[in-house]
């Protein structure tokens, strides 16, 4: 007879180990993706067709206008380009291999998350980092490309780059945030499909994806300031392209922890709400 | 509580749903005026497994199986009772739990689909912290039967259901876990398969001391792995105890068939009782009260010892008859 089977080693340094270990979990974006050449092919094909359809439209826009809502060609071009590359973060489509939250949750798979030293909460953080550093290179090259092209102009200073890659990575937050509130909504209602798309559009045409939001009406643009979304894109957007000015960096600062703070903190409540209702039903 | 124990007390668990009615004005309603209702789905179950030991529970389709199996491996939280698994309460410690039990659920995996089995388990590795020397002495332990190493260069939307879940089986106990849950792992498998399966579970039950609650319909792999049963029905524990003793549960039992050279005046076999005469040809089954003792094998002897026997046979139902004829019984 072999040793028994006993509890593992519990000492502190196994314990640390063991928790940096999961972070390889985000490879498992990379191993996907890599797989299946027709989607990295397919991507690739949109990225660029996107990207030279909204320079052509942009230059067509100010044809015959040399400054509008503020801005020149050349930032209204960058901004918008830029907003094509912001999209890339969410470039990864889990739907075809059966890894969103909603087919988890509707195979009943989400079960396994449950018994696995790593809380759902933190594996679900593993995975959508995965996600966002496999756009996030997608993003990069593609801005590089554009920078070579000619096709994005650089920041007024170091200080707006500076400024503007801090409060993207704030904005990167709470993308992840609003993200979390959608897919834990499957825990309620096990479809979420609708709240998928309503909650995307409203990111996008709200975050300055679509078109700067300078070019909405006035209430519009009061409206959002109560809302996360343009605090992910346009901040970030706009001091890049010199539309704030870098000393107004403290305030959005300060607006983007809060709404990181708050929305951290409900989605620990959710978590734990969903912890504590996970159905998984049948065998 | 020693590691490799599952105790359970007074289990209750209740869905509650949402009553969807028919039509657009039944639709229109559920979302106005909801009505809510409640499902038992399991009931006041109580059960202990001690270590090493593997306890078969069975039961018809919507029974409260899974949802017992998975109250105790820490998935649902119980609306009632008390749990406890290797000392601790799962729900309640999910993380220290997850470090101590292995389940497969066997229509669902926790493979990735579009990974290699192996960068699964690998995934699975990182998780659970184990060091590259342990991860190797697990997979060669498991290798040596499940022959995972065939075939886990495949994708997992790639392999066969036997596949799939013999590497369902090594992820499970790639930790090492004391205590397994198995909901139904050989569903759908082959014969060939399904033996491999069993010969697996047999060994880390009888050389690994680990503690098994298994699920299933299958009543070849009860009988051929479980000597302790339970058995669940609308929710609640009708029976738990040896295998053997699911016959007195269900009425049924084994009855021997004898052929003598004359037949006496007076038959009296001690704990028998003659159920048909036909001339030389008797029929014996167990008298009532007659016990678990009285095995099919102590009956042959005491027949030969009390009768002029030329000829013997003793028939037995098998497990399936006898859990179907334990369900109307309870019922």
């Amino acid at each position: 007879m072999v040793p028994q089977a006993s509890p593992p080693n519990e000492w502190p340094l196994t314990r640390l180990r063991s928790s940096l270990l999961p972070w390889r979990g985000m490879r498992v974006t990379l191993i996907t993706e890599l797989t299946q050449p027709v989607r990295y092919v397919t991507q690739l094909t949109m990225v660029v067709t996107q990207l030279a359809l909204t320079y052509w439209l942009w230059r067509a826009l100010y044809a015959g206008v040399r400054m509008s809502a503020g801005l020149d060609v050349t930032q209204a071009t960058s901004y918008a380009l830029l907003g094509v590359l912001y999209l890339q973060f969410r470039s990864v489509d889990r739907w075809s291999n059966g890894d969103t939250m909603v087919q988890l949750m509707f195979e009943g798979t989400i079960a396994y998350w449950f018994i696995r030293p790593v809380s759902p909460r933190r594996w679900y953080l593993i995975r959508m980092c995965g996600d966002l550093a496999y756009g996030a290179v997608w993003a990069l090259v593609a801005y590089l490309a554009c920078r070579a092209a000619g096709a994005i102009a650089g920041p007024p200073s170091l200080a707006a780059g500076g400024a503007a890659l801090l409060t993207l990575a704030l904005g990167l937050v709470i993308t992840y945030y609003l993200q979390v509130v959608v897919d834990l909504m499957c825990f309620w209602s096990t479809v979420n499909d609708s709240a998928v798309v309503a909650v995307q559009f409203a990111s996008s045409l709200l975050s300055g994806a679509f078109a700067p939001l300078w070019f909405f009406p006035g209430w519009f643009q009061r409206a959002n300031e109560f809302l996360p979304f343009q605090s992910t894109l346009n901040v970030p957007l706009s001091l890049y392209v010199g539309r704030l000015p870098v000393s107004a960096l403290p305030g959005q600062l300060a607006v983007q922890a809060a709404w990181c703070a708050s929305l951290a903190l409900f989605t620990w409540w959710l978590w734990r709400r969903a912890a504590a209702r996970v159905t998984v039903l049948g065998g | 509580m020693p590691a490799g124990t599952i105790v359970a007390e007074g289990l209750i668990k209740v869905f509650r749903t949402v009553a969807r009615g028919t039509g657009v004005a039944g639709a229109l309603k559920s979302v106005i005026r909801p009505e809510r209702v409640a499902k038992v789905a399991v009931d006041q179950v109580s059960l202990r497994v001690d270590q090493g030991e593997l306890l078969a529970l069975l039961g018809p389709n919507g029974a409260g199986k899974s949802t017992t199996i998975k109250m105790l491996c820490g998935i649902l939280t119980p609306t009632g009772g008390r749990v406890e698994v290797n000392g601790i309460t799962p729900y309640q410690d999910r993380i220290a739990n997850a470090r101590q039990v292995g389940a497969v659920f066997g229509q669902r995996s926790q493979l990735w689909r579009d990974l290699t089995a192996r960068q699964s388990l690998e995934v699975l590795r990182d998780m659970h912290g184990l060091r590259a020397a342990e991860y190797r002495d697990r997979i060669r332990e498991f290798n040596r039967i499940l022959e995972i190493e065939e075939f886990w260069e495949g994708r997992a939307r790639q392999l066969s259901l036997g596949q799939r879940v013999r590497c369902d089986l090594a992820a499970a106990l790639l930790h090492d876990p004391p205590v397994v849950f198995l909901d139904e792992p050989t569903i759908g498998m082959d014969v060939v398969v399904k033996e491999q399966v069993r010969e697996f579970l047999r060994d880390q039950v009888q050389r690994r001391g680990r503690t098994v609650l298994l699920t299933t319909h299958d009543m070849t792999e009860v009988a051929k792995l479980a000597e302790r049963v339970a058995l669940i029905d609308h929710g609640r524990l009708m029976y738990d105890g040896k295998t053997a003793g699911l016959r007195d549960l269900a009425g049924v039992t084994w009855e021997a068939h004898v052929t003598v050279e004359t037949v006496p005046a007076v038959i009296d076999v001690p704990g028998m009782r003659l159920t048909r005469a036909d001339g030389t040809r008797l029929s014996f089954a167990p008298a009532p009260g007659a016990g678990e003792d009285l095995t099919p094998r102590h009956a042959v002897r005491r027949l030969i010892e009390h009768l002029p026997v030329t000829d013997i046979r003793v028939e037995e139902p098998d497990l399936e008859d006898v859990v179907r004829q334990a369900f109307r019984a309870g019922r």
